[in-house]
Parts: structure tokens; C-alpha cells; sequence
């Protein structure tokens, strides 16, 4: 019998062994839900939504934004003032002598400059190194750069030829880049061109300061490409060293994070809460189960299985309640507001923010396709006749259910402040047809199939076919779906393989062109092919009328007005929310600005005696 | 054999890893893509294929092979790096393939060997019942709850577990981790095909040593039919259940996608079987791959062993 036991008991010593190595933590004050494992926190090559909320957390650029105001102000982060000069070309930071990282040692203008640098090589292949080209002569330097070590790699590569090449690129960039160090406290930013918008760039988690001293020990230069290559290792605890509210002390790799509050942070007194922690829970019912458990406070952007039907749920609630919603909703209450107004049911968890984002149809605008067939969307008329004729409201409707608004502008209206929205194209068939007529096609004769391209998941599919139907009934084109895996369906794209597909954008920072630019004729993300010139244009003349801000707008809301009214190389069907699960009367800190740039670091537990316990309020 | 066997071991993690990473390559899209947002400059993502030796098959093939096996230690080109380096994850960028697979292996492990106990307890109580009572509602109710076992999808069992002894009951916590009874319901939820299959393996094999001459000598003899199932056919009816063990525990051990989904096991290996393929993140398919094969080898190996301690006439005439 021995020989049957040992192996159980063997076994049974392995499983005690893991459970005590591994023991649960204790609870942190606030505990948030990832929906997936937080892909990088090198603030130079992250994209993810969530990557960038926890940036906010442990890092911190010369000015953070006030996100509980409409039009996002500019608040003191590193640098504690600063001046702007030269027509708006040059702006002057007075870093304070207070802010540190987490090892003591203070922030210095010096390591802002390393850190933007880093942006600007492409070998780091920064996601956002389009930004940095604001700066002056930061776009002459990525050049330079790409140009080097493209010449680098045609001959062998040494150690010597390598350390050479970079030490010109190091000078170059000193000569050519507008970022300098006056002294520890002082940084001088100059600009290619005025940028009304730069101090909200500036927030931007791409722009805050890295450690300087961690990465060069991670970094060394690799010989044969002659590139500088960073070991991702520098941002796992206890090696990582930031700058922000909170540290990092732990990341296990799928199992979460958690966060401590940073004592030597400049304004601690703010911080509100101890401890945070945000496990990864991919499964859609595990996280909601989290949640109604009370395992968890806050998940961000429900899960599609569930939206539907909690939304649904909150919406019978709030009937319930109708007096009182009515009223606030009147005041000019937000959401938030009326969650704290109303009693505190679990149907009234689920809030309903708008995202800064827009769902839309690519329209292919080349003449002809890459396999030689001509593309009837060539013609404005045509994509003109499409655009009026789709169902969007019966799509927000009936397929998405979450309560997105319908769009008719690429730019959430109401999300940058001081612009208005061009009104867009509404629903007119009879127009359409007549559109589709003059372009050669009555009553949709001789139009070659019509195929629309989207990638599989995401509900993708029932929005397509709501789509066709629209085209087949109202126009008398035949529809063709084409349903792809999503690595191939990027490459569609980019290559232009394609007449119709879906498409997202989400804005980066709180001016129109963060929507506008992809597409100008030669952007790298202008899938659809657009060239127009007075498009193009239009932009650069904004760029001219930095000095006059609503002048600026005005031209602005007129180049949108091309894209969609007129030319249609893209039509929005709507702009995207998020469905946040969370007690309001617990958890303080959400905004609700159009932009959806949460800043946690405001986050308070209301009623648990630490921090503020008052819900920041939302400009009306 | 032993040596032998141990000898197949890199020509067979060859073969694995060249269809493997041809498979892998052949699919569609490059896997430096990111599935939203915005597109890197066409130069920077073509300077980005190089730096992960992407560029061509055999250049990847060849090099990857020399950082997987420590080639490229020997030589000293590592860097500080590990001896056996399975590459960068692409997926997730400040990650190693080696530090994701140290961190998964151990969880499914745990879970996976916890449910091989179980399937064994449970399967071989069940398989000497339905010997013991042989045609009576005992062994045919084992009988058909093995069939249950085998026949229902893990996503159902664990659900159906789940919201009997979590939400009903309140007995275990949902969507926890790191205590003893957070493995309960997912090794039991992960053993019970394994039990199903064991029990059937189990009785089936009894019934065929109860009927053989030894047996019946025996109980004519007025050994108890207890002492007959359990001193002189389990030990013979038991081999075909221990050489099913070596591959039902690597497969067990490399994780579930469905079991680590169901009850949000924090960072299995189940998941990048699936995961991996449709980030295509090549490093990390490979990784996991070569991780698996060598397991599944070692583990038969294992059973080898066992079947020698268990029943020493075998391999006895090899020598």
C-alpha cells in the first residue's frame, strides 16, 4: 500500500508548500479591477488605456490636469510655475525643489531632457514620438537618427563604430533638440511652432521623467544595429524608481499589482488613500462576480456579456427614482452626483461615462484598389450617398445597447473645450439616391459588390450586417461581408485592401488635430487614403493661428466639417462610453469629463476617516 | 532505456519546435501589430522586425534555436542573460518568455497535480467499487458517472461547481487566490475527466484479473473476493492506469484555458496555449510549446520508472 501512498503524500507536501509560500496580502484600501495584465509601465512605448491610468499613479510630468474642470486646466505637477514666451515658442519650467523619486534624489530638469530624448530614438520605438515632434527640431532629430543607424547597419558593426555613432547622436541632439537644463531647476522647452494645446501635451504620461540612473544601468548599446537597447526589466520592483503619488511594490505577472503611498511625494497631503490594489481578472463573470462579492471596488469598462443588461438594469432604477433624476439631471447634476442623490442600490453601481473615442466606417477614397479593381468610393458622391443612408440609432439601439450617443463628427462634441462640432450628415435616403444617380449608378445599377471588411469579436459582425441592409434597401447595391482575424485585418488596412471597414479612433490630447491629423493626406494612420489639399490646408492654416485661439477653431470645425459633411473619407456611426461598476457613495475621485482621462490619484474612500472624504465635484 | 530515452529528448524538441515555429509563422499578420491604436513609422516597425531577427525564417529559426538551447551562452553573446532563453514576449513588452512561464508553470502545477490526486482518488474508489459489486446499481452508477465525468465540458462543471459551493453555499470564495481552498474547486473541476477515465481504466482492468486463473485459484482457495481485489488484481489491473498517467499529467500540469478562465486563476499556463496563438506572440507559443513537449517526455519517462518499482518483471529481460 506503501507504494500508492507515497506519491499522494508527495504530492500533497508540493501543494502545502506552494500555499504557504504564496499566502494572500492584506486587503489595500481600494482595490481596482485591470481587465487585462498592464502591458508595460515604460511611459515612452505604452498605448493601452489602463497602462496610462496607472502611469498617472506612480509618475507625474512638469503639469498634471485637473480633470474635474471642463476644459482640463493645466495644475502644477513637477514644475511648480512656468512662463511662456516668444509668442508661445518657448516655454520656461521652474521645477520644485521638492519633487523626488521614490529613492530620495531629486527630479532634475537634466532628466527630463534624457527622458524626452528617449522618446525621439526611434530604436525605442516610442508610440508616441509623434508628439515630441512639437518640439523644435525634434522631428529633424528622429530623422537624423533613423538616417545613422540605417548607414550604421550597411557596414559591419563594432563596439567602437556603435559608442561613435551615438556620441554624434547625443550632440546632435543637444545642437538641434528645443529642450535644455538651464540648471537642476530650470528646463527650457522650445517649440517647432506656437501649440495652444502643448501645456495638455505636456500631461501626457509619454512627457513625464524616468529615472535616469535605472535605465542606463539597464541600457547598453547593441553593436550589430548600433542601437540602444533597454532591458524591460528596469520597470519591475524594487529596481523600478518613479516619481508619482503612489510606488509600485509589487507586480506579478497576471496576478496584479499593488501600490503604496510614496511618503516623499511633493503633495502627499492630497493622497487620500494608503494602498491600492488592481488585480488582473480577464474573465468577463469573474470580474463582476469580484465586484458583487465585494472583493473588488471598481471595475473599469464592464465587460461586454454584461453591459447590456446591468445598463439595463440601472436604467429600471432610475425609473424608480424618475422625480429625482429629472430634477438633478436639470441642475446640471452628473451622473456621479445623481448616484450619491439616489439610495444605494447595487443597480445603481453601474455609471456610464463617455469615452473620448468614435466608431466609424473607413471609406476607401483611392481610385483603384491594390488588385486593380476600380473603387467606386472614389467618388465623394458615393461616399456621401453611403453615410446617409445608415441606421444609427437603430445601431446604438438594438446591437451595442450600452447607451452610446449616435455620431455625425469624428470629435466627440462637448470634449474639447472652446470647439464646436460641425453639425454632420443625417439620415436622408432620398438624397442618397439621387447622390448615387449622379454618380453613374441609379438605383444602384452597374455598382460592383460592395464589401465590407471588419475583424472578428467585438460584436463586430451584427453591426456590419445592420450596415449592409441599410445600403442593400435603401441604395439597391449588393453587400459583400468579409470578416477577418485581426492581426490580418490591420494589414488589409494599412496595405488599403479594402472599400468599407470598421474602424476606432481615441484622442490623445484636448485639441481637435489629436482626431484631425490621421488624416492628412501623408499620415502614417490615414487608412483611408484621403488626399485632399484644402484639407491639408486647413490644418496648416490652424497651425498659423496659434495667436488667435477661437480663430484657430473655427478653421478647425471647418476641416471636420470636410470630412463629414462633404468628403466622407470616414463615417461615424458613434462615440464610444464606458460602463465604470462602482459604489459612488463609497469611492470618490471618477470624473466624468467627456475626455475620460481618470485621474486616480484623486481617488478617497468617503466615510473611512482618511484624506478628504468629499467627492471632488465636476465643473458645470 | 532510461538513457535512451533521455537521448530522444532534443531530437524530439527539434521536431516539435521546427513545426512549431513553422506553423506559427505561417499565420497571417505581423506580430509586432498592435491590434488598436495607432501605427508606427514603417521604418521603425521594419527596424523593429530586425532587432527580434524576424526579418526571415531561417535567420529566426536559427538564432532563436541558439538562445533556446544556450548556444549563445556558451559563446558568451548572452549578455548576463539566461542560460536557456526563450526570447522576449511581444504581447507583454517588460517580460521575459522565461519570467512568464516561471510565473505560470508553478500555479497550474499546483492545480494540475492536486487534480491528478483527485482523479486517481476518486476514480480508482469508484473502479474498485464497481469490481467489488460487480452488475449491481453500485457499479453501473460508477459506471455512468464516469461517462458524466468524461462527457461534460469543464466550462459546465465549473460553472455548475461554482455556483453550488460559492454562491449558494458560501463555502469557497469566487475569483480568489492563494489559499488552500481557493484549489479546491478548480482541481476538482480539472480532475474529474481524469477520475472518469481512471475509473473506467480501473474497472475494466479488475474484471479482467477477477476472471483470470490465478484469481478464481485464489478465491477457491477461500481468499475474501475483498482480499483478492486488493492484494493480488489491483496491482496487475492498476498498470494501465499508471501508464496513463505520464500524459494525463502534463496535460494536467501545463494548465486549463477553461479551468484558469472559470474560476480567474491569477496567471496559469493554460491561457497562453490559447492567448499566445491569437496575439501571435511567437516567443511565447514556442516557449510554451517546448515547455509542454519536454514534460510530457520527462513524465512518461517517469511512468517508466514507476512501472518498474510497481512490477519489477518488467524491462527485468532488457537488462
Amino acid at each position: 500500500m506503501l507504494k500508492f501512498a507515497a506519491p499522494v503524500l508527495l504530492l500533497i507536501a508540493c501543494v502545502a508548500a506552494f500555499v504557504v509560500s504564496d499566502p494572500p496580502r492584506p486587503r489595500a484600501d481600494v482595490t481596482l479591477i485591470n481587465r487585462s495584465e498592464i502591458a508595460t509601465l515604460d511611459p515612452a512605448t505604452m498605448s493601452w488605456a489602463q497602462d496610462f491610468r496607472m502611469a498617472r499613479l506612480l509618475g507625474e510630468g512638469l503639469v498634471r490636469q485637473d480633470v474635474f474642470t471642463r476644459a482640463m486646466l493645466p495644475l502644477p505637477g513637477v514644475a511648480e510655475r512656468w512662463e511662456i514666451g516668444d509668442g508661445g515658442r518657448e516655454l520656461r519650467f521652474y521645477l520644485r525643489p521638492g519633487a523626488v523619486w521614490s529613492d530620495g534624489s531629486r527630479v532634475t530638469a537634466a532628466e527630463f531632457v534624457y527622458s524626452w530624448r528617449r522618446n525621439l530614438l526611434p530604436e525605442t520605438g516610442a508610440d508616441y514620438a509623434g508628439l515630441f515632434k512639437l518640439l523644435e527640431g525634434g522631428e529633424a532629430f528622429y530623422e537624423f537618427r533613423k538616417e545613422q543607424l540605417k548607414a550604421y547597419r550597411e557596414s559591419p558593426g563594432t563596439p567602437e563604430r556603435a559608442a561613435e555613432a551615438w556620441a554624434i547622436a547625443e550632440r546632435e541632439f543637444e545642437t538641434r533638440v528645443g529642450v535644455k537644463a538651464v540648471s537642476d531647476g530650470e528646463l527650457v522647452v522650445r517649440l517647432e511652432r506656437p501649440t495652444p494645446y502643448i501645456l495638455d501635451v505636456l500631461a501626457f504620461p509619454a512627457f513625464f521623467p524616468v529615472h535616469r540612473g535605472t535605465i542606463e544601468r539597464f541600457t547598453s548599446l547593441d553593436d550589430v544595429t548600433g542601437e540602444l537597447r533597454t532591458d524591460p526589466k528596469w520597470t519591475r520592483p524594487p529596481s523600478f524608481v518613479t516619481n508619482g503619488p503612489f510606488v509600485l511594490t509589487e507586480w506579478r505577472f497576471k496576478r496584479g499589482m499593488r501600490l503604496e503611498r510614496f511618503e516623499g511625494y511633493w503633495n502627499n497631503a492630497a493622497i487620500n488613500v494608503d494602498s491600492i490594489e488592481c488585480p488582473t481578472i480577464e474573465d468577463p463573470s469573474a470580474q463582476v462576480m469580484a465586484f458583487t462579492t465585494g472583493a473588488a471596488d471598481w471595475v473599469f469598462d464592464v465587460s461586454a456579456p454584461y453591459r447590456a443588461e446591468m445598463l439595463a438594469r440601472r436604467d429600471r432604477f432610475w425609473e424608480r427614482h424618475a422625480e429625482t433624476v429629472a430634477r438633478m439631471r436639470a441642475e446640471g447634476a452628473d451622473d456621479l452626483e445623481l448616484a450619491r442623490a439616489l439610495p444605494g442600490e447595487p443597480d445603481g453601481f453601474l455609471h456610464v461615462f463617455p469615452a473620448f473615442g468614435t466608431y466609424f466606417y473607413n471609406l476607401n477614397c483611392a481610385p483603384r484598389l491594390p488588385d486593380g479593381r476600380v473603387n467606386p468610393l472614389a467618388d465623394a458622391r458615393v461616399r456621401r450617398a453611403l453615410a446617409l443612408t445608415v441606421d444609427k440609432e437603430s445601431i446604438v439601439r438594438n446591437i451595442r445597447r450600452c447607451g452610446e450617443r449616435v455620431a455625425s463628427t469624428l470629435i466627440p462634441p462637448g470634449s474639447i473645450g472652446g470647439y464646436e462640432s460641425p453639425r454632420g450628415l443625417g439620415r436622408d435616403a432620398e438624397e442618397a439616391r439621387r447622390l448615387l444617380a449622379e454618380s453613374g449608378y441609379p438605383g444602384g445599377a452597374g455598382f460592383v459588390t460592395l464589401e465590407v471588411l471588419f475583424n472578428k469579436d467585438g460584436g463586430h459582425d451584427l453591426i456590419a450586417q445592420a450596415v449592409a441592409k441599410d445600403w442593400e434597401r435603401e441604395l439597391g447595391i449588393s453587400v459583400r461581408l468579409v470578416m477577418k482575424e485581426t492581426r490580418v485585418f490591420k494589414d488589409d488596412l494599412r496595405l488599403g485592401r479594402y472599400m468599407v471597414s470598421r474602424a476606432s479612433w481615441f484622442g490623445d490630447y484636448g485639441d481637435p488635430t489629436t482626431f484631425l491629423d490621421v488624416n492628412r493626406s501623408d499620415d502614417n494612420n490615414n487608412d483611408r487614403k484621403y488626399v485632399s489639399e484644402r484639407f491639408d490646408g486647413l490644418l496648416a492654416t490652424a497651425a498659423e493661428l496659434h495667436a488667435d485661439p477661437a480663430g484657430r477653431m473655427g478653421v478647425l470645425s471647418r476641416a471636420e466639417a470636410m470630412l463629414v459633411e462633404e468628403d466622407l473619407p470616414l463615417l461615424p456611426l458613434f462615440h464610444y462610453v464606458e460602463l465604470n461598476l462602482f459604489d459612488a457613495r463609497k469611492i470618490a475621485g471618477a470624473t466624468t469629463h467627456a475626455r475620460q482621462v481618470q485621474d486616480l490619484t484623486r481617488l478617497d474612500v468617503l466615510g473611512d476617516g482618511k484624506g478628504a472624504d468629499r467627492a471632488p465635484e465636476m465643473e458645470r | 532505456m532510461i538513457a535512451s530515452r533521455l537521448l530522444q529528448l532534443p531530437l524530439i524538441l527539434l521536431a516539435v519546435y521546427t513545426i512549431t515555429l513553422a506553423l506559427a509563422w505561417a499565420v497571417p499578420g505581423n506580430p509586432l501589430d498592435r491590434p488598436e491604436g495607432r501605427r508606427p513609422d514603417p521604418e521603425v516597425a521594419k527596424a523593429m522586425l530586425a532587432r527580434y531577427n524576424m526579418e526571415s525564417f531561417g535567420g529566426f529559426y536559427v538564432s532563436y534555436l541558439e538562445d533556446a538551447t544556450g548556444l549563445t551562452w556558451v559563446k558568451g553573446e548572452a549578455k548576463g542573460g539566461p542560460v536557456f532563453d526563450l526570447g522576449p514576449s511581444l504581447q507583454y513588452p517588460d517580460r521575459s518568455v522565461n519570467e512568464i512561464i516561471a510565473a505560470s508553470l508553478p500555479v497550474s502545477a499546483t492545480i494540475g497535480a492536486l487534480a491528478i490526486v483527485v482523479g486517481l482518488a476518486m476514480g480508482l474508489t469508484a473502479g474498485l467499487i464497481g469490481a467489488a459489486f460487480p452488475r449491481t446499481w453500485l457499479d453501473s452508477g460508477s459506471l455512468a458517472l464516469a461517462m458524466v465525468g468524461i462527457s461534460l465540458p469543464a466550462f459546465v462543471v465549473g460553472s455548475a461547481l461554482q455556483m453550488v459551493f460559492s454562491l449558494w453555499l458560501g463555502w469557497f470564495p469566487v475569483a480568489e487566490w492563494g489559499r488552500a481552498r481557493d484549489l479546491v474547486l478548480p482541481s476538482v473541476t480539472l480532475g474529474l475527466p481524469y477520475a472518469a477515465y481512471i475509473a473506467r481504466l480501473t474497472r475494466l482492468g479488475l474484471a479482467e484479473q477477477l476472471s483470470s486463473d490465478y484469481a478464481r485459484t485464489a478465491l477457491a482457495k477461500g481468499v475474501s473476493r475483498r482480499g483478492v481485489l486488493v492484494r493480488h488484481a489491483l496491482p496487475n489491473a492498476i498498470l494501465p492506469v499508471v501508464s496513463y498517467l505520464g500524459p494525463a499529467s502534463a496535460a494536467a500540469m501545463t494548465g486549463s484555458f477553461v479551468v484558469e478562465r472559470v474560476y480567474a486563476i491569477p496567471g496559469g499556463m493554460g491561457q497562453h496555449f490559447v492567448n499566445a496563438v491569437q496575439n501571435k506572440d511567437l516567443f511565447l507559443i514556442i516557449g510554451v510549446v517546448l515547455v509542454f513537449s519536454t514534460m510530457l517526455v520527462m513524465l512518461n519517462l517517469a511512468v517508466d520508472v514507476v512501472y518498474r518499482w510497481i512490477d519489477p518483471r518488467i524491462g527485468a529481460g532488457e537488462g
